[in-house]
């Protein structure tokens, strides 16, 4: 596998090379011999020079624009955070910025459990924002948050099918007509929500049906650009994406609560620049972004 | 020998060493997180044992397919002027250097049922579905893959002194007579390492497959999606069967030894 990526990225990199077409000399004194991609190495490498060169020349330019910055310097915070907050979030991150400029938010948006494993095993992280109350209790077994989170949002799930319907799915107890219904994995925050709702209306829906999609985000494309009959999602997902799904709502007495908790994370070496943001999303200006996205108040 | 490592600089040496420290560690932690007073129960879990059989059935289709599409193609771009050869070419590299993820995106464009070019009427026709099915699978490892083995095979016809192949013609051997007693013995180096290259490209196929062919367990979930899958449900699972993966890879390379590894140092 290592030679396979090597060979790869050097072989994207004679792509930018303008005399790319390395066929009448390099391959023919490397591939007729067993040691092939080491020669093939080798001889890409040596006609990459000038292109190594360009680069160095471009890398040495970079080098004062980065002093600059660090005259005015300015604090990045990570924020972890949910997949189906992406687009909220990314709003109320360039606000937050717009309102303290000596902040910068970099965020990371995954499933939630993915997010929990990340933190545990160290990845450097400010901020924490779940789809679920679980994951976060999660991190506070294991010392990586050490205070209870606070609800900040509160979403529920919807039915999405091909626009149109064409297999005239009307409810979750229709599902069985679908052939391949997407829903997130098992250990995501939407991949229980929707095995709950499932359980509520009693549809049993055989594994060989269904395609885990690794996050909210991917489960829902697997409809709008995939070939999957219908997916079981967030209904901010369902409102983002309204022009490629049709959406059905589900009752409220089959529904789900998915309650969004944040947390600032134990370690964190900016936990004041940490809690400000907390409270913007907290505060009515960030809950307001909230609102234009679909979600409920806690 | 002696002679000529003694002449190695030192830093090289220092730097030789790096490297396969760097290279070695991700194994290394990779086998500590193994449980392996479990391992064996969880590599015959169903949804390990199934990802382990499509991965293995489809990596080795996509291989053969490759072979099929790539070797007229390596053989056109080796031998023959024609114009656009250098777009065409261009064209091989582009899956190569593409990320993944797009390649299935753009396979969804081509042959996804409902937004498909040819996928709508390989529907209505034939009634074939090629998302979120096995030959799906197969198809997205094969767009992946193949660029490997064109260009391995493009260089070995290359190689080729065509003069043998003249000989043999002057000698009445027929087209399928010269290429199987002639050309294909030649080509042989150059085939193994392109086979090679492809078929582990196909293996650790991850972002097309899942964009192209879903992941759907027992079904469309190759190893790759299952050890991603798993890693947060099931992560003692996760790393048997990335152990497995390791185990599959290192056999496969100690068995083509002599034409791959150390081949080249005799």
């Amino acid at each position: 596998m290592t030679v396979t990526r090597e060979s790869s990225a050097l072989i994207s990199l004679e792509m930018a090379n303008p005399c790319w077409d390395f066929s009448q000399t390099s391959l023919r004194t490397t591939w007729s011999s067993t040691d092939g991609v080491y020669s093939l190495t080798v001889t890409i490498l040596a006609r990459l020079r000038s292109l190594i060169v360009v680069l160095a020349v471009v890398v040495g330019v970079g080098a004062p624009v980065r002093a600059e910055q660090i005259q005015t310097k300015r604090i990045t915070i990570t924020v972890s955070a949910a997949a189906s907050l992406s687009k909220a979030y990314t709003e109320i991150g360039k606000q937050f910025e717009r309102t303290n400029p000596s902040i910068k938010i970099r965020f990371n948006f995954a499933s939630s459990a993915s997010l929990v494993s990340q933190i545990q095993s160290g990845a450097p992280t400010d901020v924490f924002a779940a789809a679920d109350v679980t994951s976060i209790d999660k991190l506070l077994a294991t010392g990586n948050v050490t205070k209870r989170p606070k609800m900040f949002a509160r979403n529920s799930m919807q039915l999405v099918v091909k626009p149109g319907n064409p297999l005239r799915i009307s409810s979750v107890a229709d599902l069985p007509k679908a052939s391949v219904i997407s829903l997130c994995a098992k250990a995501a925050p939407c991949g229980s929500y929707a095995a709950t709702v499932l359980s509520r209306y009693g549809v049993a829906t055989p594994e060989s049906k269904i395609s885990r999609g690794i996050d909210a985000a991917a489960t829902l494309n697997a409809v709008s650009t995939g070939d999957a009959d219908a997916a079981i999602v967030y209904a901010t997902d369902a409102l983002i994406a309204r022009k490629s799904v049709l959406a059905i709502s589900i009752p409220v007495g089959k529904n789900v609560k998915a309650s969004y908790g944040i947390a600032v994370v134990r370690g964190s070496k900016n936990s004041k620049q940490a809690e400000m943001f907390v409270s913007y999303v907290l505060s009515p200006a960030g809950q307001k972004v909230l609102s234009n996205f679909g979600f409920l108040a806690p | 020998m002696n002679n000529v490592s003694s002449r190695t600089p030192r830093f090289v040496r220092i730097g030789a060493l790096i490297g396969v420290v760097f290279l070695a560690l991700p194994i290394v932690g990779l086998l500590k997180r193994v449980a392996w007073s479990t391992l064996w129960g969880q590599l015959t879990d169903v949804a390990t044992r199934d990802a382990l059989r499509i991965s293995l059935y489809a990596s080795v289709c996509a291989t053969l397919l490759a072979l099929v599409l790539g070797l007229p193609l390596a053989w056109c771009l080796a031998r023959m002027q024609f114009t656009g050869r250098r777009f065409v070419r261009a064209l091989v590299l582009l899956p190569m250097v593409l990320p993944p993820v797009v390649g299935g995106v753009a396979l969804l464009g081509a042959y996804g049922k409902t937004s498909g070019l040819l996928g709508g009427v390989l529907e209505s026709l034939f009634g074939i579905q090629l998302t979120y099915s096995l030959s799906g699978v197969i198809i997205a490892e094969t767009f992946v893959a193949l660029p490997f083995l064109v260009l391995a095979l493009e260089g070995g016809l290359r190689s080729i002194d065509t003069k043998y192949e003249e000989a043999a013609a002057v000698m009445g051997a027929k087209d399928l007579t010269r290429f199987m007693r002639v050309t294909l013995p030649l080509l042989k180096p150059s085939l193994v390492a392109g086979l090679m290259l492809a078929w582990a490209r196909a293996l650790g196929e991850f972002g097309a497959t899942i964009t192209f062919a879903g992941n759907i367990q027992g079904r469309t979930q190759t190893a790759p999606l299952a050890v991603y899958t798993m890693l947060e449900s099931n992560p003692e699972g996760a790393y048997a069967l990335s152990f497995l993966l390791v185990a599959i890879c290192v056999g496969v390379l100690v068995g083509l030894r002599d034409r791959w590894i150390g081949g080249a140092s005799q």
